[in-house]
């Protein structure tokens, strides 16, 4: 058996951070908390986590600011806590290196769903083939199917679903995806993002108007789910 | 009725008196003068003289002197000159004709001598209305709060109009019966009003001249100030505004962390696949316990706090020792780390036991957050004057100059390396109690550590 994946958790709440710690340690992973921004990048360097639990909102500093520096050195998953009113913040986050979010007060199941699924991501695969439900896409060949039926995918639709399915379930903000798909200079036109994903819904989901795989994650992003 | 006619015609009985005087005495001067001239210059020509008497009579006491004026001249000139002297009647025929041409000529040059005056007289009541109205307009542009301008102005006008006392009200207030009144109005707008304290009417040109572009110029001003006041009431809103909303963002992120923590720990409880200790469980539940708790606190405090913003937080106030007062709040927040230094020469305040405590609690609670764990916290008083002050001090990090009166506001936080940080509430509720009980409530800062002191009315031959 594997060691239990190590997790970092950030936050200024005693009683946040005590309940966090004790059931993850029942989910069976070793847990470290922090509750300043400084003492996070501390922890994570003295401790190496695979994954990283961090609020949002920190007495010396945002947690934005500590997930721009950690990505300099490290690549292990960050999910953000969010409230409610902090949108901005929470996509700043993700801009800046984030993997995911969870929005205060969130159930337990919740965020033990959402590190499992960082934490699978996060293991090198190397498969050019990628499966999802019933969508199939390989990346060496450039070809799409659908329940075994081939997808005639124009250039930019092909490099935005092959960005979603070479990161399955975790969600990626509008200027990631057009820095990525459309070059650096596309950062912030994000209506062309939402063309180009209604285009492909309709090539790919059974019922466009009700994605199954292609989910909007409003005001943030987009993310390709298993149905 | 003349232009200037109250006061250069119709004068009163003791104006009268003085220039029926006076015009006697110039006549008489000028009766003297033809007799010292009368050896030297024929004497139907000195009769010319009485000109000199005429015009200054006619000038200086107006139309009612000006016809018998020169009658009084002829009959002198008659009785002391023309032969049979020191009677009336005239010998020669030829005398009467000068008699008759004289009287004509003198009475056409007084009119003309009047008109004069009166012209002269006009002129320079317009230009004291001219300046008043300009200086009126001056102060009232400049922005200068009108109600407070209306008595000076007031006082002008009623110099200006030469009545004993005037006064400016504006649409909507009292009138006095005592005085006058006119309206002020624009067109059909009705400005206000002005009272005078006059015995007569005051001249139709100042009716119909001065009152109505004195109006205008109210008018103005009190648009101005309409404007300016809606102005001002807009921009009191909008601060009103974001200050709802800055109070709305801290509630909802001051609320969400019990909440936060609260759901955590109960899906971990009611999670059957993770692996919980015993140790596990009641770590959780305590979590819940806490949490609830504070958010009931939290609850508590907004209610108090827009309870005191609306005034409802009446204190019953009684005579009650310190000691006790700080007994009452420690039960609320017990913690062996709080140590209580009150003297025994304290006198008893005068305050609501249950509002104090909360002051003492709320402050007491903040304290012993910030401290470092083995800290103490102690409790010092000391009567100065007619209070009791109670010093609360800490060993946290203290709070820097800028922070002293920020924590007392509703969820403000003092800075990130201060432990003051996220106080919410509790701060701002103690300041409202200690001051709905005469008291007041404020943050020192000494080296190391911060004080905040609670001054409590002392309540020594005052048993409520």
């Amino acid at each position: 058996m594997s060691p239990p994946a190590r997790i970092l958790v950030v936050d200024d709440e005693p009683q946040i951070l005590r309940a966090l710690q004790t059931n993850l340690r029942g989910a069976g992973y070793e847990v470290f908390t922090a509750d300043t921004a400084k003492a996070a990048l501390a922890e994570a360097a003295a401790r190496q986590p695979d994954a990283v639990i961090l609020d949002l909102v920190l007495p010396d500093g945002s947690g934005t600011d500590v997930c721009r520096e950690l990505r300099t050195w490290s690549s292990a998953p960050v999910i953000v806590l969010s409230a409610v009113g902090d949108e901005g913040e929470k996509v700043a986050a993700l801009d800046a290196g984030a993997d995911d979010y969870v929005t205060k007060p969130f159930g337990i199941d919740e965020l033990l769903a959402r590190l499992r699924a960082s934490l699978r991501r996060a293991e090198p695969t190397g498969e050019p083939l990628i499966t999802i439900g019933d969508l199939t896409v390989d990346l060496e060949k450039r070809s799409v199917t659908v329940g075994g039926e081939r997808v005639q995918l124009t250039p930019h639709e092909f490099a935005l679903l092959a960005m979603l399915a070479r990161n399955p379930g975790k969600l990626l903000t509008h200027s990631a995806i057009l820095r990525e798909v459309w070059g650096p200079q596309y950062g912030r036109e994000s209506h062309y993002l939402h063309v180009y994903v209604s285009q492909l819904r309709r090539k790919i989901e059974p019922d466009p108007t009700r994605p199954r795989y292609l989910i909007t994650e409003p005001g943030a992003g987009y993310r390709l789910v298993v149905p | 009725m003349n232009v200037d006619g109250r006061r250069l015609g119709g004068a009163s009985w003791s104006e009268l008196a003085v220039g029926v005087l006076g015009s006697a005495g110039v006549v008489a001067l000028v009766t003297a003068a033809i007799a010292a001239l009368k050896a030297h210059v024929p004497i139907l020509s000195l009769g010319a003289l009485y000109v000199f008497a005429e015009l200054p009579i006619a000038f200086v006491w107006g139309i009612a002197l000006a016809v018998p004026a020169p009658v009084a001249c002829v009959l002198a000139f008659n009785w002391f000159f023309l032969p049979p002297t020191h009677t009336f009647t005239l010998s020669d025929s030829e005398n009467w004709l000068a008699l008759v041409v004289y009287v004509v000529v003198a009475v056409v040059t007084s009119e003309l001598a009047v008109r004069v005056r009166r012209r002269a007289t006009l002129a320079e009541q317009r230009e004291r209305e001219a300046t008043l109205l300009a200086a009126v307009a001056t102060s009232l542009l400049r922005g200068e709060a009108l109600a407070e301008e209306l008595d000076r102005i007031s006082a002008q006008v009623a110099e200006v109009l030469r009545v004993p006392h005037a006064r400016i009200d504006l649409a909507g207030s009292e009138a006095d019966d005592q005085l006058t009144t006119r309206p002020l109005a624009v067109g059909s707008r009705a400005v206000g009003t002005i009272a005078t304290a006059s015995d007569g009417d005051l001249d139709t040109s100042v009716e119909t001249r001065f009152l109505p572009a004195l109006a205008s110029l109210l008018a103005v001003a009190v648009d101005r100030e309409q404007l300016q006041r809606e102005a001002l009431e807009a921009e009191t809103l909008r601060r009103s505004d974001a200050v709802k909303t800055a109070v709305l963002r801290a509630v909802s992120h001051d609320l969400r962390s019990p909440l936060t923590a609260i759901r955590a720990a109960a899906s971990g409880l009611a999670n059957p696949s993770l692996m919980l200790g015993a140790d596990d469980r009641s770590d959780l539940v305590e979590t819940i316990g806490v949490e609830s708790a504070r958010l009931d606190r939290l609850v508590g405090d907004l209610l108090d706090l827009s309870r005191l913003q609306a005034g409802a937080a009446e204190p019953r106030r009684a005579l009650w020792t310190v000691e006790e007062l700080v007994g009452l709040a420690r039960d609320e927040t017990p913690d062996e780390r709080i140590a209580v230094e009150l003297p025994d020469t304290l006198p008893p305040v005068n305050v609501d036991a249950g509002q104090v405590r909360r002051v003492l609690a709320n402050v007491l609670e903040n304290a012993v957050r910030v401290s470092p764990p083995g800290a103490t916290v102690r409790v010092t008083g000391e009567a100065r004057g007619s209070d009791v002050i109670i010093r609360i001090v800490d060993q946290g990090p203290g709070l820097d100059a800028a922070e002293l009166e920020r924590v007392f506001e509703p969820f403000q936080r003092g800075s990130a390396s201060s432990g003051y940080r996220g106080t919410g509430l509790g701060l701002a509720v103690a300041r409202g109690f200690a001051e709905a009980n005469g008291g007041r409530l404020w943050a020192e800062h000494p080296a190391g550590g911060a004080v905040i002191a609670l001054a409590l009315p002392a309540g020594a031959g005052e048993d409520a």
